[in-house]
């Protein structure tokens, strides 16, 4: 009986191509079931989807209490005049919390992703079995976003229905593309994480090329025509689209840099981790 | 106190789940000896006294290699 779960390529070449196919799925399956079991047994399923889960309760609640906690804990006689919050402030509270708070949870805990393997020495055995490298970061990173991907629509559908059931929405326009966006930015991240993945040998490194990369967006963004295309507006004028401030056609172009730098970032990543030394 | 009463069904499973993550991360401090920085005592003060970012910071940079 033959059984050939990471066939050397050497082997796979006379094979017929749906073979190939079917050996090269075999190994992208086991790869990601191996995943799927570290991120388990590493806590950063559960950080990921608890901490998630907490932001789409609080950003509701907090728009919605805050008023009321500073009415309370003002002194008697001191007035203070505060607007009732609206399902905007709702919003706003996510748009607060997820770009700061929540992308850095996502980027901290997906930071030792290649660093931690590199390491250990853990690759080193299946690439030797015949594990194509590219399986291994294409893996690693449809794996990320789909825990991104996950958490984020999770956290999204809480706040969607805390905030539903606190106020009416009708005011609030485009509240699926606002979120989709930010979705898309995350994704970017995970791009950019993967590629200073393969780049350095830290993960304190990878923090580093991931953190200066947003800092090199945001002075991009000081240039008036970079600004037009600049992907950090999809992380940063979410709210300008629930209020009407902003249409939907200034978010092509963010949109298109946005997957030209995912693609560039994955690409790049298996090039050079082909030519990387492990 | 009563303005809040009407949202106590809201922040029910917030207070559930925030309560989860830092049990979790107690027993988790408990059952192990090893750290990467810190000690267990550091440990259990950080994951029960920072609400969220505490257990985060010990299973992120805290939790031993097994």
């Amino acid at each position: 009986m033959k059984k050939q779960v990471f066939c050397p390529s050497t082997v796979i070449s006379p094979l017929q191509a749906g073979e190939t196919m079917r050996v090269k799925m075999r190994g992208f399956a086991a790869f990601t079931k191996k995943e799927l079991l570290e991120s388990v047994r590493t806590y950063k399923l559960f950080i990921l989807l608890a901490v998630f889960l907490l932001f789409g309760m609080m950003n509701p609640l907090f728009a919605k209490l805050m008023p009321k906690i500073v009415e309370a804990a003002l002194p008697k006689g001191m007035e203070m005049s505060l607007a009732e919050p609206t399902a905007i402030d709702s919003w706003s509270q996510f748009y607060k919390n997820i770009p700061q708070m929540g992308l850095l949870v996502l980027v901290i805990l997906f930071s030792p992703m290649l660093s931690g393997e590199f390491s250990k020495g853990t690759l080193i055995n299946i690439l030797t079995k015949g594990l194509p490298r590219k399986t291994v970061i294409v893996s690693k990173y449809l794996f990320s976003s789909l825990l991104w991907s996950a958490s984020y629509w999770l956290c999204y559908g809480i706040t969607f229905l805390y905030t539903s059931l606190l106020w009416t929405q009708e005011s609030v326009s485009h509240i699926f593309p606002a979120a989709l966006f930010l979705w898309a930015f995350g994704l970017l991240l995970l791009a950019v994480l993967i590629f200073a993945g393969v780049l350095c040998k830290s993960s304190y490194g990878c923090l580093l090329f991931t953190g200066g990369f947003v800092a090199v967006l945001f002075l991009l963004d000081l240039i008036p025509k970079v600004k037009k295309i600049n992907p950090i507006k999809l992380a940063s004028d979410n709210l300008m689209l629930l209020t009407n401030e902003s249409v939907l056609s200034d978010w092509t172009w963010p949109m298109v840099s946005c997957f030209c730098i995912i693609m560039a970032g994955i690409w790049g990543g298996v090039i050079l981790f082909n030519k990387r030394q492990i | 106190m009563k303005e809040i009463m009407p949202y106590i069904p809201f922040l029910i499973p917030y207070l559930i789940l925030e309560f989860g993550l830092a049990i979790t991360a107690l027993i988790h401090v408990i059952k192990h000896s090893e750290f990467r920085f810190g000690n267990k005592a550091l440990w259990i003060i950080i994951v029960l006294f920072f609400q969220i970012l505490g257990p985060i910071c010990y299973f992120v940079f805290g939790k031993g290699e097994e």
